[in-house]
């Protein structure tokens, strides 16, 4: 039986320089090629396309755009979610680390909160089950929002405006519960459809250049897509920091948030896994990795062949693959009407 | 309308009243067993086990490779979510929510949830890691493979030793993936030994490539124990056992709840037989009640026509017997008048006795004899009348004599012609007795016109001897009263017998002098006003009432139907009689008061 298989292997995968097309004939591009037959029809990848159509409530989103951009949810009346998930550059923050409400620094990197609905879970320890549990963890972080509830929902009350926009959304009105709501609501429609990457998965075979195709190839051979897959191109499973290589210790100067989900569940198989982050904007969001340690896409694709994939890239292959990365930026991720 | 509620009534509404809570409890009992939610919670249970088998075969699938992302590991979870969110909201309605058994189920389906989803998590980063070492191994050993073949030249046979040992480890990596075993282990170790050992033979660049597939070997060694030991586990979690245990405790709980239900519509039933049964019965006694109702009611009907000719016929002799009655106070009034009416008679004739009397006891004794005789002596001298007269004694007196004698004659003859114009008088006043008595007598009720005044006098000259004997003084106070429309005969018959009273009230005074008053006067209201009023005896307060009726006298020689004929007679005329007295002794004061009616145009 073992014997078989491996004769199996070696049919597919006779010779370095048709790996390429027998790994797609077989693995991918068989049903490529037939989609390339009948047309535009959607490819069968292990990434799918974000769904150009949401169902959410007018009202709440409308409400959650005003209270993600309101700085009454911060102690000192000096932050909004808006100041560290820049809606304009990615969603994320331009700088490595925010700066909380008393000007302290955050312990991880902000990631983007463009497509954060489709992630299984929040923050990069995965400890928020839902973009609600997220905004209740921020807003009473002594850190960042440094606030209380009924602080903010006094705050949110005593405006006129939202009281009357809370008793349109909600039936009961100003709650803490509705506040968190209203805010996820809004977060959830921060979906960024119909990248190029996106038309090419619903059968655009010109949407994409050769060069961005052959980097997409690559993404797939070297392995990258083994976690970066589903519609959110990762976001939807934790993985270990250093799978192939311990990359802490090479970084050094090792810290608490570096422990990741460990801090969550205490777990000794938890120590530095994170939770795999969506590649989607990734283009916008840099720097990258929870430590903000990688500047630019190459470095951080470098990183990850090294301690992911433990394997060996050409400069022009990691290159290509950042051409691909690059195709990931969707409508409206970009500086917003 | 009593206010106090009897019992019967009392009982009926307390009987009503508990039918009634009966039924609406019985009737709230069949409607409180809704099935569909327990239906549509089962519907949900099956959906959550079919999602669970889903998520399981969703691991397999990605164990072996078919699934290209993880997206279809984290579906399943949201879904059962958002599916166990919506069971929770229906099973909370339900009364055997808050059942120790439910709550036990719950908490181990999630345990169980919490522990599967743990476990999928941890499945999804050591398969990934796997299966990425898994695809790149052929790649790896492409990597050393074709270029050790393209070095050729010197040291063939070794590569070929390398080739084949790297052919082996990788098979022995694959075969292992395929199904692992310690021996396969082992065999893995063994290949990964003698590589290393071949590390020597190989050009540095390719002993770098070697190193790294090496380390993928034993990340695969590391990993697949790991991902099957995943899968195994995840495969024991007990969500599917969990879910069957919460379908049988809800469908034990419908079934209950069905035989319940099915029990109280049975009590429904066998309480609506009842309640027919009794409606029947209630119906045949409501006819059979009807039926006692109309013969009652049919015999009332009967007695009351008998009992109201009889009425009608008491009506008729009781009218009979007042008439009668009035009839015999007529009589016994007419008795009265009569009374009088003789008494008077016999007064005058009285009178008339004593002129009678009177006259022959002065013809008797008439000074005619001493006429005859002085007539006789004339004779005797009839030769020698001058002589006589002259010179005889006699003679001579007789002229004187005659003269005188023609003067007694002459008083005489006026003496007895006035003694029998008293006599023709009182044989008058007889006369006008009698007739005014012929006048009154037996006269029916009919209405003339009348001077009060005149019928007055008339009363009072019936009643004339009887006053003049007792030194009666009349006094009339009469006012001006036209002639009048009245009942002659019972007015009449009214004010002699109030006269004849008044008298026999005085005479039974001793007192020298009595009055006795009559007043007439018309009232304003048209009505005519007659007073009588004695100084007599008077009336004792207690007798008052009783003067008038039938038979009541304070008189030895009374009979009673004086006053009484009295009051009839007023009745008759519509007329009112009234008696006043301060007392006994103080006098008494009868009152008539008769409505009139003018005579048209006076007379």
């Amino acid at each position: 039986m073992g014997r078989v298989t491996a004769a199996l292997f070696r049919t597919a995968w006779p010779g370095r320089k048709q790996l390429s097309a027998a790994g797609l004939s077989w693995v991918i591009a068989l049903p490529c090629g037939l989609v390339a037959q009948i047309g535009a029809t959607p490819l069968d990848e292990p990434i799918k396309p974000i769904p150009l159509v949401q169902d959410l409530d007018p009202a709440r989103t409308e409400l959650g755009r005003r209270l993600f951009q309101d700085v009454r949810l911060s102690a000192n009346d000096s932050l909004s979610c808006a100041s560290c998930h820049q809606l304009a550059s990615g969603g994320a923050d331009q700088r490595a680390f925010s700066l909380g409400f008393s000007g302290q620094r955050a312990a991880v990197n902000t990631p983007s909160v463009l497509n954060a609905g489709l992630n299984f879970r929040q923050f990069w320890d995965g400890r928020a089950g839902s973009l609600e549990a997220q905004i209740d963890a921020v807003i009473q972080n002594p850190v960042e929002m440094g606030s209380t509830w009924p602080e903010v929902i006094g705050k949110v009350a005593a405006d006129a405006h939202y009281r009357t926009a809370f008793a349109a959304a909600y039936p009961d009105g100003v709650t803490q519960a509705n506040i968190a709501n209203a805010i996820a609501t809004f977060e959830r429609s921060l979906a960024t459809p119909n990248s190029r990457f996106d038309q090419y998965l619903r059968g655009d075979a010109a949407a994409l250049s050769a060069e961005e195709k052959a980097g997409y190839l690559k993404f797939k051979q070297y392995g990258c897509i083994t976690c970066h897959q589903g519609v959110n191109i990762g976001g939807n499973m934790f993985q270990k920091f250093g799978v192939m290589g311990d990359y802490f210790q090479a970084r050094g100067n090792p810290s608490a948030a570096d422990l990741g989900r460990f801090r969550v569940t205490g777990n000794e198989a938890d120590k530095h896994v994170f939770k795999v982050p969506s590649l989607r904007n990734v283009a916008l969001t840099a720097p990258y990795f929870h430590d903000a340690t990688a500047k630019t896409l190459e470095e951080a694709v470098a990183v990850m062949f090294k301690y992911q994939l433990g394997r060996v890239a050409s400069e022009a292959d990691m290159q290509s693959i950042v051409k691909f990365l690059e195709t990931l930026t969707g409508e409206r991720a970009g500086p917003q009407p | 309308m009593s206010l106090v509620i009897r019992p019967s009534w009392l009982l009926m509404m307390v009987t009503a009243v508990a039918l009634a809570s009966t039924l609406t409890f019985l009737f709230a009992k069949t409607e409180e067993h809704d099935p569909s939610a327990s239906f549509e919670s089962l519907a949900l249970l099956r959906q959550l086990r079919q999602l669970d088998a889903q998520w399981e075969l969703n691991v397999l699938k990605s164990k072996i490779g078919i699934n290209q992302d993880y997206d279809p590991l984290v579906e399943p979870l949201t879904a059962l979510r958002a599916q166990w969110d919506r069971l929770e909201t229906l099973v909370s309605l339900q009364a055997w929510s808050d059942s120790p058994d439910w709550q036990r189920g719950r908490e181990a389906y999630l345990q169980a949830l919490e522990d599967k989803s743990e476990l999928i998590e941890r499945f999804k980063s050591h398969n990934a890691v796997l299966r990425n070492s898994l695809a790149f191994l052929p790649i790896a050993e492409n990597d050393i493979h074709t270029p050790l073949r393209q070095l050729g030249g010197s040291g063939r046979i070794e590569q070929t030793a390398v080739v084949a040992d790297l052919h082996d480890a990788v098979l022995s990596t694959l075969e292992y993936a395929q199904t692992t075993s310690t021996d396969r282990a082992a065999e893995v170790e063994a290949g990964l030994d003698r590589l290393a050992a071949d590390k020597a033979l190989l050009p540095p660049d390719l002993q770098a490539a070697l190193a790294i597939l090496m380390t993928h070997v034993r990340t695969i060694l590391r990993e697949q124990p790991l991902v099957n030991g995943l899968v195994e586990r995840i495969g024991a979690v007990p969500m599917a056992v969990r879910l069957d245990e919460l379908h049988r405790l809800i469908d034990q709980a419908q079934l209950q709840s069905a035989e319940e239900d099915l029990r109280y519509h049975e009590y429904v039933l066998l309480f609506s037989a009842i309640l027919a049964g009794l409606l029947l019965y209630v119906g045949g006694r409501l006819i059979h009640s009807y039926a006692v109702i109309n013969r009652v009611n049919k015999k009332l009907q009967e007695a009351n026509d008998g009992l109201e000719q009889r009425v009608q016929q008491r009506t008729r002799e009781l009218r009979e017997t007042q008439s009668e009655l009035v009839a015999t106070a007529r009589q016994a009034g007419m008795a009265e008048i009569a009374t009088n009416v003789l008494h008077n008679v016999g007064n005058v004739l009285n009178s008339v006795n004593v002129s009678a009397d009177l006259v022959s006891r002065r013809v008797r004794n008439s000074k005619s004899q001493g006429l005859a005789k002085a007539v006789q002596l004339i004779n005797q001298h009839a030769a020698d009348l001058g002589d006589f007269f002259s010179r005889d004694a006699k003679g001579k007196l007789l002229p004187g004599y005659l003269s005188q004698l023609v003067e007694a004659l002459a008083d005489e003859q006026q003496g007895i012609a006035e003694e029998l114009e008293h006599l023709t008088r009182s044989v008058d006043h007889i006369k006008e007795i009698v007739a005014t008595q012929q006048s009154y007598a037996g006269a029916s009720s009919m209405l003339e016109a009348v001077r009060v005044t005149e019928l007055l006098e008339d009363a009072l000259r019936m009643n004339a001897g009887a006053l003049q004997r007792h030194q009666v003084t009349v006094i009339r106070e009469f006012a001006e009263v036209p002639p009048l429309l009245l009942d002659k005969h019972r007015l009449l018959l009214i004010l002699v017998n109030l006269i004849s009273n008044a008298k026999q009230a005085l005479s039974a005074q001793d007192k020298p002098a009595h009055a006795l008053t009559l007043s007439v006067q018309l009232l304003e209201a048209g009505n005519l006003q007659i007073c009588v009023r004695d100084d007599g005896e008077g009336i004792a307060t207690e007798n008052l009432t009783r003067i008038f009726a039938h038979g009541f006298t304070t008189r030895q020689d009374g009979h009673g139907f004086g006053l009484h004929s009295c009051a009839l007679a007023a009745m008759e005329m519509e007329a009112t009689l009234t008696a006043h007295s301060d007392g006994p002794g103080q006098g008494a004061v009868f009152v008539l008061e008769l409505p009139v009616h003018t005579v048209q145009g006076g007379s």
